[in-house]
């Protein structure tokens, strides 16, 4: 089966996931309506055969939260118990919008977002900065990846202790490969004509299939169910 | 075309920055669960480390709107990380005022930029917003939702009415601090290697 979500659905996803998110869950019943919540991106991901981050986060959550029921109280303390905490406090509190935000970051194609971005009438300039910023967190963890390798190789690991020069050894490299990523970027983005002030059209025609009003309509469905089961009930 | 008008490879550079700046957020906020009081430290840590890559980006910014651009960026990311949205208009409030300061040095005078980037790190106290304004029902979810009784205690003596004034001034001035150093990092390598 092969569902190509419009990246308005995305987006509107990712909304109702983070105030959903602000909410903390108080009762069994709005922690089911959360976990739930967390479960469509996850299925979403099995669905686009990004099996392997699925099941990474799939395995983090399940975790998490048997963790969170069974093991941890109010009445815990000590310090493994307290990174243990805030492992799961990481985790099942902000876990569902990191998927959700994974997901549409992994699935979107920059031009498919930016004509969405056209649709909805942002202006040129946040969606543009957006999209780069979408774009650019998988690179800056290759970059970073990079850099840790050249350090492994030239036997430099822990900055001699150092912490003010374990910052600087990665940071410096890091900020020099990305400053020039961005010099090409624009350059790509120059040739494009995206300085242009003829409104640019898509190659991508995006239209509102069966399955995204269907998914509004269930996540719309998931934000009204937790707001009145939290506050009027 | 007018110069003055933000291009696209500008709005490139704010998203990189962007970018780097969340990460660096991010990798500090992950020390926050081990204990509150790193939380509150994050008015440290964040302006120090973080200052290297906006010293570096205050070397490319010339035009108005850059650094407002970013904090309006800030503060989406923000609510999609799920910090909430009472602390978006403070977020882009540093973020205007900090373009204005700049503006005022043309971009160029390194007092005014130390200062600009000082107000602009207040963005990290937006995300103490919700502890302090909402303090009692937050308390309540974060012990529902798992927290020790422990670590709320210590979150909300770190974290109240009366320390936020604290917490902004020492914000402020580590900001300037971080400014200062990281001039000196960006002046080391990049000056040298000739990238500014």
């Amino acid at each position: 089966m092969h569902v190509a979500l419009d990246p308005r659905t995305k987006l509107y996803m990712i909304l109702v996931v983070s105030m959903v998110v602000l909410m903390t869950a108080t009762t069994p019943f709005l922690w089911g309506v959360r976990i739930f919540m967390t479960l469509v991106p996850i299925t979403l991901l099995f669905i686009e055969k990004k099996y392997a981050s699925a099941i990474r986060f799939l395995i983090f959550y399940g975790v998490a939260l048997v963790l969170t029921f069974f093991f941890l109280s109010e009445e815990s303390s000590g310090i493994f118990t307290a990174i243990l905490i805030g492992y799961c406090g990481i985790v099942v509190q902000f876990m569902p919008s990191m998927i959700t935000a994974w997901y549409c970051v992994r699935t979107t194609k920059i031009d498919e977002f930016m004509s969405a971005m056209q649709k909805l009438h942002i202006p040129n300039g946040i969606a543009i900065s957006l999209a780069v910023v979408m774009r650019f967190f998988p690179t800056i963890k290759e970059e970073y990846g990079s850099i840790r390798d050249a350090m492994k190789m030239r036997g430099i690991t822990f900055g001699s202790g150092n912490v003010l020069k374990m910052v600087e050894y990665r940071m410096i490299p890091l900020l020099f490969s990305c400053v020039n990523i961005g010099d090409e970027l624009s350059a790509a983005a120059i040739t494009r004509g995206l300085d242009g002030n003829v409104k640019r059209t898509s190659i991508v025609d995006l239209k509102l299939h069966a399955a995204d009003i269907l998914l509004m309509l269930v996540f719309t469905a998931v934000l009204g169910v937790f707001v009145y089961y939290k506050y009027f009930r | 075309m007018n110069s003055n008008k933000l291009k696209a490879k500008d709005f490139i550079t704010v998203g990189i920055f962007t970018a780097i700046l969340i990460v660096v957020e991010f990798l500090c906020g992950m020390l926050g669960y081990i204990h509150p009081y790193i939380v509150a430290s994050y008015v440290i840590m964040i302006p120090l480390v973080g200052a290297i890559p906006m010293m570096l980006f205050y070397t490319k910014v010339e035009k108005f709107g850059m650094l407002s651009l970013m904090s309006v960026l800030i503060a989406i990311i923000m609510f999609v990380l799920g910090m909430g949205y009472l602390g978006a208009p403070l977020i882009v409030c540093a973020g205007v005022v900090a373009d204005l300061i700049a503006k005022s040095g043309k971009y160029k005078s390194f007092k005014k930029t130390i200062i600009s980037y000082g107000v602009f790190c207040l963005w990290i106290c937006a995300n103490y917003f919700p502890v302090i304004v909402t303090a009692d029902s937050y308390r309540k979810d974060l012990l529902d939702g798992g927290y020790s009784a422990e670590y709320c205690d210590d979150l909300f003596r770190a974290i109240n009415e009366k320390t936020i004034a604290v917490l902004l001034i020492l914000c402020f001035v580590f900001g300037c601090i971080g400014a200062v150093i990281g001039k000196k990092v960006v002046k080391k390598h990049f000056e040298k290697a000739g990238i500014v």
